[in-house]
């Protein structure tokens, strides 16, 4: 009870799924919602938190299917830098098609 | 809007069973069994008409409101049509129950409610597993227009798209009703489970034995914080826990009533909605047909055990049809499933699992539910100050739940033994607190309708003297001290 209770009032430091939600709003907007989109992000790979943003990434955006890979034609890019490095994105083969000012950003894979 | 949609399935679920139990409405024992398993059979029934519209019809919002509407009215129609003809489910002869009892069960709701609400606040959304599984599923369904199919898409398999859809078909008619995705729709559901087993637990102790045995079981479920929270995670385990709670006492009360089959019927439909929600709810079919089968024939009950399989069977087969239309037809193979006879066997005679598993079930009966000192050493002391006493009518039923229970445990255990790929200790690790979780409401079903109710109140002054008139008269010329 006394667990919950602290949860409750230290909610707004966690990281939760509304403010995930909050950061994808705009780009929900953007992908196809009947199609299938890759997905990358700066965490780390190995992580706990990369694989559980991976999967509040395709919370986010059902119906569109993500797939944790960028071996698609349109891809979602998850950085936590309001000013992702374009230079690294541009390595990857990847174009930004749109970005949302706040680490989100739609890119195309040039190789597909 | 939402609670529109919600009270709607209830009533449904409610008129069903008033049709089958005509009752008065009024605050009576038999209307608290009833509104509370009106949850699970509404949900259960408007979830399975919404799959089966979905898949036939498409997910136009005029359809959907139509057929639920359509078995909504009915289902009223049924329940206000029923004439009273048979008796009345009543609670069981005893001594009155200690207001502090009362007090006690009104604190731990109490606090029950308020933990819920404030979990609820924190994580509108629920944990992780109903964010990536449940919650997900429901999005699918119901923003997916003509392609809500692709919620069972091989590219998402880490959602175990196999799963069964009674929750996030639930959620997802709901959200499409209300034309919103609230998470009040999620929360709303997950609170009426998790209380609604509560209240289903006690009516049915009060039934069996009493009102106070049905207090200290409301009391140690809603105390029991595991519980709780499990069900604010909008996790499906308490719902599970529902239905499998809900087919061992209507079991139970079968025996109470051995001549009034409808107890066997509703049974079989509360087993069939446990297969649609989570895939143990499979296993929990076959399991409960073969405890019957023992207990029937262990206390020589041939005659009963035909006519109460057939009922039980044909309650479970609307639900059970639904899951074998969503397994065949769209569901990918379950993973668990498509394991090869040659890693079982490997599994089987590998000494290390063996050791994770036995290790990891009694680590978690000894630590499950965050109490202070084990649970089971608690009930263990419990049954040693009060035993076990069960009437000859009551242990058919009784018998069924505990074997039922053992035979789950066992299969959960198999499970973890032959089937669990990957990081065996972390799978285990993770997940047993769920599976144990499942089976506590029915464990203390069982428990408590097998314990001797306590004497919490002492006995009147008064009714000394009277005792004393009642004995015949050398006996009480002895007690006197004369001849």
């Amino acid at each position: 009870m006394l667990d919950v209770v602290s949860g409750y009032y230290n909610r707004a430091q966690t990281f939760g799924v509304d403010a995930f939600e909050d950061r994808f709003r705009e780009i929900r907007k953007a992908v196809p919602p009947h199609s299938v989109v890759g997905y990358t992000s700066d965490n780390p790979a190995n992580d706990d938190s990369a694989l559980a943003e991976f999967y509040l990434a395709q919370y986010t955006l059902a119906p569109t299917i993500v797939t944790n890979t960028i071996n698609q034609p349109l891809l979602v890019v998850n950085y936590h830098n309001p000013q992702p490095d374009l230079a690294k994105l541009g390595a990857q083969h990847l174009t930004v098609v749109q970005n949302f000012g706040n680490g989100i950003l739609l890119c195309r894979n040039n190789t597909r | 809007m939402i609670f529109l949609c919600l009270a709607l399935v209830w009533l449904t679920g409610f008129g069903l069973l008033r049709w089958l139990f005509p009752s008065r409405l009024r605050w009576s024992v038999e209307n608290v069994l009833l509104f509370s398993l009106a949850v699970g059979v509404g949900i259960g029934i408007a979830s399975c008409l919404y799959f089966v519209t979905l898949a036939l019809g498409g997910g136009k919002l005029v359809t959907l409101a139509s057929v639920e509407g359509a078995a909504a009215v009915i289902a009223v129609a049924l329940g206000m049509s029923a004439k009273r003809s048979r008796s009345a489910l009543t609670s069981s002869p005893e001594a009155s129950t200690p207001s502090y009892l009362k007090a006690l069960f009104v604190l731990g709701f109490a606090m029950a409610a308020v933990m819920f609400i404030l979990y609820s606040l924190a994580r509108p959304h629920g944990e992780a597993d109903a964010w990536s599984i449940w919650n997900l599923h429901a999005r699918f369904l119901a923003r997916g227009g003509a392609f809500w199919t692709d919620a069972f898409s091989k590219q998402i398999a880490w959602s175990h798209p196999d799963y069964p859809l009674l929750l996030p078909g639930i959620i997802a008619l709901c959200w499409t009703l209300a034309r919103t995705d609230s998470t009040a729709v999620t929360i709303a559901i997950a609170f009426l489970f998790t209380f609604a087993a509560a209240g289903l637990l006690m009516s049915t102790l009060a039934i069996l034995r009493g009102r106070t045995q049905a207090f200290i079981a409301g009391i140690l479920l809603l105390g029991t914080a595991a519980f709780v929270e499990t069900g604010a995670t909008q996790y499906a385990d308490v719902p599970l826990s529902f239905y499998m709670l809900a087919t061992l006492a209507l079991i139970c009360l079968q025996d109470r009533y051995p001549e009034d089959l409808r107890f066997s019927l509703l049974a079989g439909l509360t087993a069939g909605f446990a297969a649609w929600t989570k895939n143990e709810g499979l296993l929990f079919v076959v399991v409960v047909a073969v405890a019957r089968s023992i207990a029937l024939f262990r206390f020589s009950r041939r005659p009963g055990w035909t006519r109460q399989l057939i009922l039980f069977a044909g309650g479970a087969l609307p639900p059970l049809a639904v899951v074998g239309f969503f397994k065949l037809r769209y569901a990918p193979p379950d993973d668990l499933m498509t394991r090869t006879w040659s890693t079982i066997i490997h599994n089987l005679s590998d000494p290390a699992r063996w050791i994770t598993c036995i290790t990891a079930f009694i680590q978690a009966a000894l630590t499950w539910g965050g109490f202070l000192i084990p649970i089971l050493l608690v009930l263990v002391l419990y049954w040693y100050l009060v035993r076990f006493q069960v009437d000859e009518t009551g242990r058919p039923g009784l018998w069924t739940a505990a074997i039922a229970l053992a035979l789950m445990l066992a299969g959960d255990f198999a499970a973890y033994l032959l089937l669990v790929g990957g990081d065996l200790e972390v799978q285990i690790h993770n997940s047993i607190v769920h599976v144990l979780l499942q089976l506590w409401p029915a464990g203390l079903l069982t428990f408590f309708a097998a314990a001797n109710v306590p004497q919490l109140v002492a006995t009147p002054k008064a009714a000394e003297p009277e005792k004393h008139a009642k004995r015949p008269p050398k006996a009480r010329r002895r007690a006197a001290g004369t001849h």
